[in-house]
Formats: structure tokens, C-alpha cells, sequence
């Protein structure tokens, strides 16, 4: 049987509760307080968090029989998939080898991963990418005085 | 009066003048592309502010801000789809007009009315903002509980489908910024062992990773990422001529006044203002039937309320220093990156900063509103930006501003951790409103809770005796039960018309 996304999220919701209420014991209470302590705030979030769980997750065994409509239009999933990946890359590339190495092979890369059904030529879109990213060092350094990542290899 | 005049002057130094006219600018192309709004360019703009001085980061912010705001329109009325939520009733009217051959019309009717809600909106606000601020100081840490409370619960209460998306939204708000130190004892919740996260999670990257980065592979993925062709002919001149505004004169002050009003209340902001007056516009239209097809009323009523929400939203921002919104929470979080907070303490101990943000807001409408009349025959060609380059310009500069919150990777990765819970929750259909505000709001409503109950030796019996506390936790309570009651005589109504639509066929036969 399918699970409705209300379903799963009301789930993962009361999984992320259990978690958290977990971690909230470890949080050190002050004796002898005249207030409820740094452990309010955290109870609040997970209770309300698990009420609409809760709430979530009856609303999806009464809505089963409907039909939902998929999130993503077919190969979605796997696209945003590959472009979170490059995030992630991007991030690792760029704390080793600093901004300026990493960005123009970084904006090769989106420009290619975000053009959809539009055409890109290779030659253009290699002297975009070196130019948006002296473009934007100099902005930032020279411009707005903002420190870019040097590389922890160059440090 | 004297500070205002100061700040005028500000605004008007050359520099600042240049500045204002190019984040307008900005702004308006944000504002006009589907996908990208004045949020976004706030968020991309804060990290850019940490080198610059605070009168030069407000300039920067808020011109923005009214430029993003005001250009909404310009897709709504030329190709049927709005920059935004605030311009979706603009797109009934406006893009009937663009079909019917009045394109140059429907766009000089926008940047009038945008004009006309956001001056005299900002007026208002200007002058009803510090008599609230002083009111304001008068209160104490429950009245302030309550109202944070109060705001939180109407913005989850709003949410679109389901209420319990909205709490759930707002919890994991609250939830994330109990992250780092408690505001009152100083104990550690949820650090995990990482120093980097005692400090809490940065607005900046939450911005950044929630809703740019998010934003941005989120709708290539949907295919989302493409737009129709513009159709327009005949865009000379401004359009709009004085006998138009009088005609509408009761549309407009109508949609003013709602806009102003909504925009006050918390989570209410310019989404709901532009629908409410295109909806009295057309009840008290002589042909309803026109509108849908190109009536300009339905135009002028939409963008009137959806900038006259502005003014609105300032009044708590800088009276209270509760943000009303997305937008407000930005910057309420830009004024904190300059070691600011936004209330009524600040506005009696800076009145001329205080000051300076209305008159920045003042001159970018003024500005925003010139720059549409010389730029108007150029608005097709924003709209054929090719979105791929833009997206990745974006994404870009979202890790030179994650990087430049603290000078560390750090920051970049809880931007990327944070566009991955974004990218879940729009799965999930939980909306992204209630989480950043119950986030902005989460050390307030701690604080203002616990020193309450602090003062009043253990009692939580103030919040309820205390009649402004009170009738807040009231409306809150209100706000949470009103859907369901609203879902159960909705329900009844429709059981009992079926029973006499039942009743009456019995007789007939």
C-alpha cells in the first residue's frame, strides 16, 4: 500500500519528536527556578509538532482513497537529486580549494544542470562562468569588503 | 519632524540617491521575474551588508524591497503569471487588458496604484508608528508574550489547506531556534557538540538555504524554470490620466484601506490584501460581469491593497518590532546584523535611524515609481532573462553570503542542510511563513514567557488578568479554532440546503 505524503510526513514528524524529546532530557535544568527553564520552549515545539503529526497522519488514512497527484513531473526527483548532489560538491570543493578555483567549474556545471530544454554552447557558457566568477570576487573583495574562502589547502 | 527632514537628507546625498535608484531597479526586474520576489533580493542583499554602514545597509535593503514589491505586476499584467503572491488578482484583469490591446494601459495602472498604496501607506506609518511605539513602552514582557504568540498562531492558522501544516511549520520554527543558547540561563540545547552552533543558527543562511537555494532547484526540477512570450503593443506614454484615478477613486480608497489594515496584521501581508479588494471592487462594480476580461478597477484594486500592505507592515516592525511577514522578518534581521532590534525602545532612542527607514521607504516609492515611467517600454525584456544564468548567478552568491555570516564554511553547509529540509517540507506542503517567523519570534516569546513569569513570583495568572494580554491570547485562541468552526457550519449549511432542496422536490411531486 502507498502512503500518503501526509502520511509519511506526519510519521517522520512524530520520528523527529521522539528524537528531539530525547535530546531535551540532556538539556541542564537550573535548580530552584522561579520559571519553567530552557526546557519549555523545546517541549512547546514538540508538542505541537507531534499534535499536528498526529493530525496528519489521520487526515491521510481518511483521504487514502483519493488519489494524489506526484510532486515531481516523471525524472524530477532524480534531477533535483543531482542538483542537491552539486550543492553539496560545490561546498566540499570549495572549502579545500577555495572560491576562485571551484566557481567557474561550478557555474559551468549549474548552467548546464538549470537550462532545461534551452540550448547552451560550450565555448559561451565556459567564458560566462570565468566571468561571473571574477565578476563577483571583485564585487565582493574589492566592492563590498566580504572575505571569500581561500581554500584550506592555500591557507 | 526635524529627524525626518535629517533622514530626507540622507536618502538624498548623492550616493545614496545612485544607490536607491539602482536597488530599486533591481528590485522592480526581482519583483517581475516569476520565481524571484524582494524576499529573495533581501536575503541575497543581507550578507552583502555586513561590510557596510547601518544607513547604507537600510538604503540597500529597503529600496529593494519596494522596487521587488511594486514589480510584481509587471508579469501579472504582461504574460498572465505574478512575480508574486501579492499580484495574483492583478493577472484576472491585467492580463485581459494585455490581450485586448492594452498592455501600456494596465501597466501605467500599476505602477499609479503601487504608487499611490505605497506613499500613503508609508505616510500613515510614519506618523502612527511612534504614538504606538510610546504606547508600546507601557507594556510588559506578558502583553509582549501574547502578542508574539498572537502573531504566530494567525500566520499558522493562514496556512493554505491545513492547519495543522501551519503548526507543524511553526514548530519546527520554534524548534530551530531553541538551537544554541537559551536567551535567559545561557544552557546549551541541541548543540551536538559543535561550538560553531552555540551561537544559534544564522537568519542569513536560513534565508539563503530556505528559500533561495530551495526556491532555485525546487522549480527546475518541477520544469518550472520557463516562460511564455510577452504580447504587447502600444507602450508609450504613462497610460493613466487623473480622470482614471477619479473614476476609481472609491476602489482605491477601499483597497488603501484594506491593504493598510491587513498588512498590519501579522501573517496577513500583501497575498491576502490584493484579493480582498479585487473582491469589494467587484461587488461594487455597475458590471460585475466585466471583470475577468479587462476591467482596469479590478487592476487598481489589487495593486493599491497589495502596496498599501507595506505601510501596514512597518507599523509593528518598528512600533513592536514584531515582523508581520517574510519580508519584515529580513529586515528585522537586517537591523540585528548591525546590533540593532527593532521595537519601541528603538524608536525613542534612534529616532533618526528610525526616521531614516521611513524616508528611505518614502524615496524609494517615489524613485521605484519614476524609474517605471522611464523604464515601461523596456518591461518586456525583463521577462526574457534567461533564467538558467540568473539561477546560477544566485546560487553563487548564496554561498559568498553563507560564507561571509562568519567567515567559515560553516554556515554554507547549515545552508545547504537547511535547503534540504525546505526542499522536504514543500513536499510535504508545509508552508515556509510560520516557520520563519515562529524562528525570528521563538527567543522573544522564551523570553518575554519566562521573565513574566519570573516577575510575577511563579504566577502565570498575569497573562490572563492583564485585559491587552488577555484579549490577544484570546484572538489567538480564536484564530486556532475559527478553521474548524468555519469547516463544521460550512458543512451544516450545505447538509441543510440539501435537505430543502430534498424537502422541495418531495413536494413538487
Amino acid at each position: 500500500m502507498k502512503l500518503r505524503r501526509d502520511t509519511v510526513t506526519g510519521i517522520v514528524g512524530l520520528i523527529g519528536c521522539a528524537f528531539f524529546l530525547f535530546m531535551t532530557q540532556s538539556v541542564k535544568q537550573p535548580a530552584k527556578l522561579l520559571e519553567p527553564g530552557p526546557r519549555l520552549l523545546p517541549y512547546v515545539a514538540i508538542t505541537l509538532i507531534a499534535m499536528s503529526s498526529i493530525a496528519l497522519i489521520i487526515k491521510g488514512y481518511m483521504d487514502r482513497a483519493k488519489e494524489e497527484k506526484p510532486y515531481f513531473p516523471k525524472g524530477g526527483a532524480r534531477k533535483i537529486t543531482k542538483s542537491y548532489l552539486m550543492l553539496i560538491i560545490y561546498a566540499i570543493a570549495m572549502t579545500y580549494l577555495g572560491f576562485l578555483i571551484t566557481t567557474p567549474f561550478a557555474t559551468y556545471a549549474f548552467i548546464h544542470d538549470l537550462k532545461g530544454n534551452s540550448e547552451v554552447k560550450t565555448v559561451p557558457t565556459i567564458i560566462i562562468s570565468i566571468l561571473v566568477t571574477a565578476g563577483l570576487y571583485a564585487m565582493f573583495v574589492y566592492g563590498f569588503q566580504v572575505k571569500l574562502p581561500a581554500g584550506a589547502l592555500f591557507e | 519632524m526635524a529627524e525626518y527632514i535629517n533622514a530626507l537628507m540622507i536618502c538624498l546625498q548623492p550616493i545614496n540617491l545612485l544607490l536607491i535608484v539602482a536597488m530599486v531597479s533591481l528590485g522592480i526586474v526581482f519583483g517581475a521575474i516569476p520565481g524571484l520576489s524582494a524576499t529573495l533580493g533581501i536575503a541575497l542583499l543581507l550578507p552583502v551588508t555586513f561590510g557596510l554602514s547601518t544607513e547604507t545597509s537600510f538604503v540597500l535593503l529597503l529600496a529593494i524591497w519596494i522596487g521587488g514589491v511594486s514589480g510584481t505586476f509587471i508579469s501579472a499584467v504582461l504574460i498572465g503569471i505574478p512575480g508574486s503572491s501579492s499580484a495574483i488578482a492583478t493577472c484576472f484583469d491585467g492580463f485581459p487588458m494585455t490581450k485586448n490591446g492594452q498592455a501600456g494601459k494596465a501597466l501605467g495602472i500599476g505602477m499609479t496604484a503601487s504608487f499611490i498604496g505605497t506613499v500613503g501607506s508609508v505616510a500613515l506609518a510614519t506618523v502612527l508608528s511612534p504614538v504606538i511605539a510610546e504606547f508600546a513602552l507601557h507594556l510588559g514582557p506578558w502583553e509582549y508574550f501574547s502578542l508574539c504568540f498572537c502573531a504566530i498562531t494567525l500566520i499558522a492558522s493562514l496556512s493554505k489547506g491545513n492547519i495543522f501544516k501551519g503548526i507543524m511549520a511553526a514548530g519546527i520554527g520554534l524548534l530551530m531556534g531553541c538551537i544554541g543558547m537559551d536567551p535567559i540561563n545561557g544552557a546549551v540545547r541541541f548543540t551536538f557538540g559543535n561550538v560553531y552552533l552555540t551561537s544559534g543558527i544564522s537568519t542569513v543562511a536560513q534565508m539563503l538555504g530556505m528559500f533561495a537555494m530551495c526556491q532555485i532547484i525546487r522549480d527546475s526540477a518541477r520544469g518550472e524554470a520557463k516562460m511564455p512570450e510577452a504580447d504587447v503593443v502600444n507602450m508609450k506614454g504613462l497610460g493613466v490620466s487623473f480622470k482614471d484615478i477619479f473614476e476609481n477613486i472609491r476602489t482605491i480608497a477601499f483597497a488603501f484601506a484594506a491593504g493598510l489594515w491587513i498588512g498590519f496584521l501579522p501573517g496577513m501581508g500583501s497575498g491576502i490584501s490584493n484579493m480582498v479588494a479585487y473582491g469589494y471592487a467587484k461587488s461594487i462594480s455597475k458590471n460585475p460581469e466585466s471583470f475577468g476580461k479587462g476591467n482596469p478597477a479590478g487592476v487598481w484594486a489589487s495593486e493599491t491593497a497589495n502596496n498599501a500592505s507595506l505601510g501596514g507592515a512597518l507599523i509593528p516592525m518598528m512600533a513592536l518590532g514584531i515582523p508581520g511577514d517574510g519580508i519584515t522578518a529580513m529586515l528585522i534581521a537586517g537591523l540585528t546584523i548591525h546590533g540593532l532590534q527593532a521595537g519601541p525602545l528603538f524608536m525613542t532612542e534612534q529616532p533618526d535611524l528610525a526616521m531614516l527607514i521611513f524616508a528611505c521607504v518614502m524615496v524609494s516609492a517615489i524613485v521605484t515609481y519614476i524609474v517605471q515611467i522611464i523604464t515601461k517600454r523596456w518591461f518586456p525584456y525583463i521577462l526574457k532573462v534567461p533564467y538558467h544564468y540568473l539561477y546560477t548567478v544566485i546560487l553563487v552568491i548564496c554561498y559568498i553570503g553563507g560564507y561571509g555570516i562568519s567567515n567559515t564554511m560553516f554556515n554554507i553547509y547549515v545552508m545547504v542542510a537547511l535547503c534540504l529540509l525546505a526542499i522536504f517540507m514543500s513536499m510535504a506542503g508545509l508552508p515556509t511563513s510560520p516557520l520563519v517567523l515562529a524562528f525570528i519570534l521563538s527567543s522573544k516569546l522564551e523570553r518575554y514567557f519566562r521573565q513574566g513569569i519570573s516577575y510575577a513570583h511563579g504566577s502565570y495568572a498575569e497573562f490572563f488578568t492583564r485585559p491587552l494580554s488577555a484579549a490577544l491570547l484570546l484572538v489567538s485562541v480564536f484564530c486556532v479554532v475559527w478553521p474548524f468552526l468555519s469547516d463544521h457550519l460550512k458543512q451544516k449549511r450545505a447538509a441543510s440546503a440539501a435537505a430543502a432542496a430534498g424537502q422541495s422536490e418531495v413536494n413538487d411531486d
